[in-house]
């Protein structure tokens, strides 16, 4: 106790810090993977992508982004073995937010396609399990975020291939492809807006103490939901009549017009993705940091106060924008100019299944992997015959990088945890 | 942060407009065997040789673009089709432009004009032929379209009457080539033995053209039906 209170300041400096660090990096690697499939297939640009990236990250992280950082910070844990100790929970977690950091900047760099949830998750067990005791180590929780791993790309190619079945015999294949988009794309873009909108309000809130009460009441939760999705469908309208359809363009190949009309809509559908990111994946920067503030602030208790101050928001968010404007706009716009095979009508159903799934991990506080997800949602749109070729050894290298992250961040984790240890000492 | 980092490394080349683009090329190569064709019967040679050279080039320019496809296509690749179904159809659409340097060659180094009697359906049936690669470069031409609807079943009743259409051309084509045999036959014993040995060798080559256009046809069916 006496540690934690002598050394407060130093402690809450090394977790902004050491949050910063892992935001950044964050920003740096997987928000360009989250967006890039809306800058790639031409839709928006990547000035509008970063924009969007900066506004809906941060509404993610805030509105919907409490129950993935409540399980980052005390869900992978068993905080009973830390009551007598709780100086190493704090070192462990700025342990584990190094580490996680160190390993996405190391694997980056060499172009492995690494995942931010797969660092910070194996940091954490690692220094809990090696440092303080296996039993420190909540493996019930664990093993559920291991199976969602496997589940959560499964789920967003299935609903992938619902999405584009649907589109299919909707829109595309049908004698007038043009006048259907017109008629059908905003009742789609209404529906995630509704599901995305409802999830938050329901669990998300509850972690923002202003907004609390919004989601306790289910009638308003729907009536908000439904306004959320009318007004996103009716922007989905504007924005589809004020695409200029030139009906020469369909001489050649006669879904072209077509196509604009979905490409109009990947702001739409970026816009869910950045939130859906935002809601899942800011929490591996902060879950840890909370941690860190909520023992150093009641002078070495474990608390389970649910509700973040701001200030910690703002270093995952404001870490994030960074990020993605030092370095991630870079990896945004090879990805931009990479990706021409996929057509904005694939990009809209891939990234409706991959936000709305993420949005739904969110939901359950479950730290999935936003770009793994995605990856999901694109092989079921491939499934379904809508693309004309995909690499499948990137499955097998997802699977490697697995299998290197998770001991990877937990060694470094275990080393940093103590080197803390014996610099601060222990009680 | 290099490409494998990011998701892109997730989308492979497309090869549908290099098989597309192929077919083409195999297609203008054959149209030049009209020029060639026409030219040597009316003893043309220089601008029967031009064209010799032209169709030469144009199957050496389709052999490497189907070279370049096989090379970009791993087995680890998943497709809308099977990538087996879909070599096959790049083999058979090579094979036309093969067949047509072949025959070329052949009626170039024997300069070989054919007797009035039949001269002219020569022509009609290469006119045929090349309608025939046409027709099917019109349905390979339709990829992209299947592609973009997902191989609907409307995309695919639209590509079976072109596919129709190939067959009915090749049919045409027998015809034609059972013509001239007959009247081949008819004035045989009158022409030098060896000539008429590579005459009705010429006619057999030629109408394998078309037949390689309707298997590209049928192929290509098989090809969207997986």
């Amino acid at each position: 106790m006496e540690i934690i209170v002598q050394n407060s300041d130093i402690l809450i400096m090394l977790g902004i810090g050491f949050g910063l660090f892992m935001a950044w990096g964050i920003g740096a690697n997987d928000v360009a993977n989250a967006m890039g499939t809306s800058v790639g297939s031409g839709a928006i640009t990547f000035k509008q992508a970063v924009v969007i990236a900066i506004i809906f990250e941060f509404a993610g992280a805030v509105l919907a982004g409490g129950e993935v950082t409540a399980t980052v910070r005390k869900g992978i844990l068993d905080s009973g073995s830390f009551v007598s100790n709780p100086e190493l929970l704090v070192y462990g977690m700025l342990a584990s937010l190094l580490a996680a950091a160190t390993w996405l900047l190391i694997a980056s760099s060499l172009g492995w396609p690494v995942s931010t949830t797969h660092s910070i998750v194996g940091a954490i067990v690692g220094f809990g399990a090696v440092g303080v005791g296996v039993d420190a180590v909540a493996w019930g929780k664990v093993y559920a975020i291991i199976a969602s791993w496997v589940i959560s790309p499964i789920i967003a190619g299935t609903l992938a291939i619902v999405i584009f079945k649907s589109l299919q015999s909707n829109i595309i294949d049908t004698e007038k492809p043009l006048e259907n988009a017109k008629k059908y794309l905003p009742f789609y873009v209404f529906f995630v807006g509704f599901i995305i909108s409802l999830v938050t309000l329901l669990k998300g809130l509850k972690h923002v103490e202003s907004l609390k009460h919004l989601g306790k009441d289910l009638p308003t939760s729907m009536m908000i939901a439904t306004g959320v999705g009318i007004l996103a469908a009716i922007l989905a309208a504007i924005i589809i009549r004020r695409i200029k359809i030139n009906p020469e363009d369909d001489s050649d190949f006669s879904y072209a017009n077509m196509e604009k009309l979905f490409g109009g809509l990947m702001i739409i559908t970026a816009c869910a993705m950045a939130f859906a990111h935002g809601s899942n994946d800011v929490a591996n920067a902060i879950g840890p940091l909370a941690a860190v503030y909520s023992i150093v602030e009641s002078g070495g208790e474990i608390v389970s106060k649910s509700v973040l101050p701001s200030w910690i928001l703002l270093v995952g968010g404001g870490g994030i924008v960074f990020g993605l404007t030092t370095f991630g706009y870079r990896v945004m716009k090879t990805i931009g100019k990479s990706i021409t095979e996929l057509t904005p009508s694939r990009g809209f159903a891939a990234e409706l299944a991959a936000a709305t799934t993420v949005v739904f991990a969110s939901y359950t506080g479950l730290p999935v992997s936003t770009t793994q997800v995605l990856v999901g949602a694109v092989l079921g749109v491939g499934i379904a015959r809508g693309l004309a070729s995909l690499n499948l050894r990137v499955i097998n290298r997802i699977f490697l990088s697995w299998i290197i992250t998770l001991p990877a961040g937990a060694i470094m984790s275990i080393l940093f945890f103590f080197t803390l240890k014996g610099i601060f000492g222990s009680s | 942060m290099t490409k494998s980092g990011n998701i892109t490394s997730l989308f492979g080349k497309s090869p549908i407009s290099p098989l597309q683009k192929h077919m083409k090329q195999v297609h203008s190569c054959i149209k030049e065997f009209g020029v060639f064709a026409k030219a040597a019967q009316s003893h043309d040679w220089d601008k029967a040789q031009e064209a010799r050279v032209s169709i030469g080039n144009k199957e050496k320019k389709a052999d490497q673009l189907k070279k370049k496809l096989r090379m970009n296509l791993p087995s680890t690749f998943m497709m809308p089709f099977s990538r087996r179904d879909l070599l096959d159809v790049l083999l058979i659409q090579d094979s036309i432009a093969n067949i047509t340097k072949d025959l070329a060659g052949l009626m170039m180094t024997r300069h070989m004009v054919f007797p009035k009697e039949f001269a002219e359906d020569f022509i009609k049936l290469a006119e045929l032929c090349i309608k025939t690669s046409g027709a099917a470069l019109v349905a390979i031409n339709e990829l992209d379209e299947l592609l973009e609807t997902a191989f609907s079943s409307r995309e695919r009743k639209i590509v079976a009457e072109m596919v129709k259409k190939i067959n009915v051309l090749e049919h045409d084509t027998d015809t034609v080539q059972n013509d001239i045999r007959n009247k081949l036959f008819l004035i045989e014993s009158d022409l030098p033995p060896v000539d008429v040995m590579f005459y009705y060798r010429a006619i057999e080559w030629l109408g394998e053209t078309a037949d390689a256009a309707q298997k590209v046809g049928s192929r290509f069916e098989v090809m969207l039906t997986k």
